[in-house]
């Protein structure tokens, strides 16, 4: 995604996904807070605990609208890309993780890493791919 | 994808950023297609066309 310029799908985006990062860190916050001082349960345990992943879900949702809105099939094919090194990358980052936990007993991978790990391979990819189209 | 973008430009002095700007896509979409890193889907190769007058054949070659 070239944000340097002034695509709009891009702008759009941008803004998307500072409204969901700024919901993630408020959710995060509440249901930490609230876990903590208030001991929830039933429905809004629920909730609660559902709260961060939604906004997550959201930043998901933000990038398929951009990859949808985006009129350059260049940036949308380097968006496509940096998303499928990040799934591969992430998918052989876990299997590989998970055989190690079980044979060897390494500590487990909790689940809600999987996310900023796929982010931060897509990232290291989209970089990568930058260089190579420059 | 062989082409001859970079001499079309060079005809019309235009650089990469000028023909970004006809084309509505960004610099480096240019510098890709232009050094055939990337192949424009037909909608854009028709777009191309259409800037330079000219037909599709006449600015990509296929190397098959």
């Amino acid at each position: 995604m070239n944000c340097s310029t002034n695509n709009p799908a891009a702008r759009r985006y941008m803004g998307r996904f500072s409204v969901t990062m700024l919901l993630y860190v408020v959710f995060l916050v509440l249901a930490v807070w609230t876990f903590v001082h208030c001991h929830p349960t039933g429905p809004l345990a629920w909730l609660l605990a559902v709260l961060p992943a939604l906004a997550i879900i959201g930043q998901i949702a933000a990038f398929g609208m951009y990859l949808r809105e985006e009129k350059d099939e260049f940036q949308v094919a380097l968006g496509v890309q940096s998303m499928l090194w990040g799934i591969g990358g992430t998918l052989a980052v876990t299997v590989t993780w998970g055989f190690l936990e079980n044979f060897l007993q390494l500590r487990h991978l909790d689940l809600i890493w999987i996310y900023p790990i796929f982010c931060a391979l897509s990232g290291i990819a989209y970089g990568l791919l930058q260089l190579r189209y420059k | 994808m062989k082409n001859r973008l970079r001499v079309l430009r060079a005809e019309r002095d235009w650089s990469q950023a000028d023909l970004a700007q006809r084309l509505e896509v960004s610099r480096q979409s240019v510098n890709a297609i232009e050094t055939g890193k990337f192949d424009p889907s037909l909608p854009l190769a028709f777009k191309v066309a259409r800037l330079f007058e000219t037909t599709i054949e006449a600015i990509f070659t296929d190397e098959s």
